[in-house]
């Protein structure tokens, strides 16, 4: 019961905050996170942030220590496709290059989200990013 | 041309209907396409800002359903002689209404007839242009204008002549109460926008406003503080170098205007806020307003402008005679429009009264809906 009360209330913060600090902006722009995998036991966490300068979209996939600069990041507005390339490494260190493809849902939300087609080395995967 | 009757019927239902508007988008809400007749009796009244509502038991054979019933700005209502105890619980009435798109028993009212009378209720007379006796703009002792009311008599600045911001050069770009545009063709003439930010201003227009922050209750930062329905007015505070802005509607929130000759900041280092980081100073009778630093968390403008970070914005407000203040508003943001533009309206005077209360907590969420 205690449990259930302590779940509610934080999932009711959650949501509050979520809603609280929506972003407004370019449709790409801030931090999104989901995970990529070829099937539902497989999945690989994923944080990308992204930022627009006018110009440029400039991303970087799980900053930090192990953080992927994104090297190329369109997006067709026509259909809110997103496309982007990066060489990271794989589990074992191994260079690996990443490319997704995918589609920015309710892009007037802020909670969109984007889904896809994610290829790292020869593995083909989907993945899904929500904004935070 | 379809979507052009549909959109010039919106228009006309929404006529008169300003302050109904205030924190959501009606189009969003209720569906102009249909309407229904409803017949029952008054089980509750909330007679609150910014929407009154109220209750009414329909029964179809056996089964009662109670539904909502928004009919107006208590404000606007109470301007127009129309008071609280005009509708009583118990009441039988019949509502002619605009119904909610979705499944809930929620409807706009355009007419509502007691039954037992024949009166009509709550009918909201057309505008009636103001005569203006143009008499000049109040002056502090200095001879500087005031942006307040004349020493000793009270008012604020009421209805905005535009209902959303537009690139001056466009002339005129037809707009319903909201800020939808009668015509999407016409988007190119709203402002210069980058085509992302054309696809995402097209987007917040197809989908009628329905995920515009400020009916989450986020405040209108930017020129949209100006073209909210329940007013502003301006608290000039010249011993401590400061303007205060005092918005009716919303939150009843407030924008602080620094006129004590500090420098602007770095756009870098501010803290990113709704109402940015404001310097003015008068440049003859005219107040101009270098803001930075917003963040991207509102739209500032009704209608769904986007921006972003990087908003700067140069305001010039000027008061030609007692009842007209002339707002224009340089937009500079070049992460979302290909080049500065400039945009304006005028707001009108409201002599002799006071802004009401008025708070968009009151019944913005939907969950009181039964």
């Amino acid at each position: 019961m205690r449990r259930s009360v302590v779940l509610l209330i934080c999932s009711l913060s959650g949501l509050a905050s979520a809603t609280t600090l929506a972003q407004e902006g370019h449709p790409l722009t801030g931090t999104w996170s989901g995970d990529w995998g070829s099937g539902p036991s497989k999945r690989t966490h994923v944080t990308m942030v992204m930022a627009w300068d006018g110009k440029t979209v400039t991303g970087t996939i799980n900053p930090g220590p192990d953080a992927v600069a994104v090297q190329s990041i369109t997006l067709d507005v026509t259909t809110w496709t997103i496309r982007f390339e990066a060489d990271g490494k794989d589990s074992a260190g191994m260079p690996v290059h990443i490319a997704a493809e995918g589609r920015v849902e309710d892009i007037a939300s802020a909670h969109r989200t984007i889904s896809g087609t994610w290829r790292q080395g020869t593995t083909k995967a989907d993945f899904k990013l929500t904004r935070d | 041309m379809r979507r052009n009757a549909l959109l010039g019927l919106t228009a006309t239902i929404l006529l008169g209907w300003t302050a109904l508007a205030a924190q959501r988008a009606a189009s969003a809400v209720y569906d102009s396409e249909r309407q229904i007749r409803l017949e029952g009796v008054v089980t509750r009244v909330d007679w609150v800002n910014p929407r009154a509502f109220f209750f009414v038991d329909v029964r179809d054979g056996d089964v009662v359903a109670n539904w909502a019933v928004e009919f107006g700005n208590p404000i606007e209502l109470e301007r127009n002689r129309w008071k609280r105890s005009t509708l009583r619980i118990g009441d039988i009435v019949i509502v002619d209404a605009t119904p909610a798109r979705d499944v809930t028993r929620q409807v706009l009212a355009r007419s509502v007839v007691h039954k037992a009378t024949g009166k009509r209720l709550f009918e909201l007379p057309a505008a009636r242009p103001r005569a203006s006796l143009k008499l000049p703009p109040p002056r502090w002792p200095d001879g500087q204008i005031r942006l307040g009311p004349p020493a000793g008599q009270k008012g604020y600045w009421g209805a905005a002549s535009v209902k959303g911001l537009v690139e001056s050069k466009a002339a005129s770009v037809r707009m319903n109460d909201e800020g939808l545009l009668m015509d999407l063709s016409e988007v190119d003439r709203v402002a210069p926008f980058q085509p992302w930010a054309k696809a995402v201003y097209l987007h917040r227009q197809r989908t009628r406003l329905k995920d515009d922050p400020i009916a989450r209750c986020m405040p209108p930062g930017g020129p949209r503080q100006f073209m909210r329905p329940n007013g502003f007015q301006f608290i000039e505070q010249r011993e401590l170098g400061r303007i205060l802005v005092l918005m009716g509607g919303g939150n009843r929130n407030w924008r602080v205007i620094y006129t004590d000759g500090r420098p602007q900041g770095q756009a870098a280092e501010v803290v990113l806020s709704f109402f940015g980081n404001s310097v003015g100073r008068w440049d003859k009778d005219v107040l101009v307003v270098d803001s930075i630093g917003y963040n991207e968390r509102f739209w500032f403008t009704n209608g769904g402008l986007p921006h972003t970070e990087a908003l700067h914005l140069v305001e010039r407000f000027s008061r030609p005679n007692l009842d007209i203040l002339r707002y224009e508003v340089t937009v500079d943001d070049p992460r979302t429009y290909t080049r500065p533009w400039t945009g304006g309206w005028t707001v009108q005077w409201v002599p002799g009264e006071e802004i009401e209360e008025y708070f968009c907590e009151e019944n913005a969420e939907s969950t009181f809906i039964r």
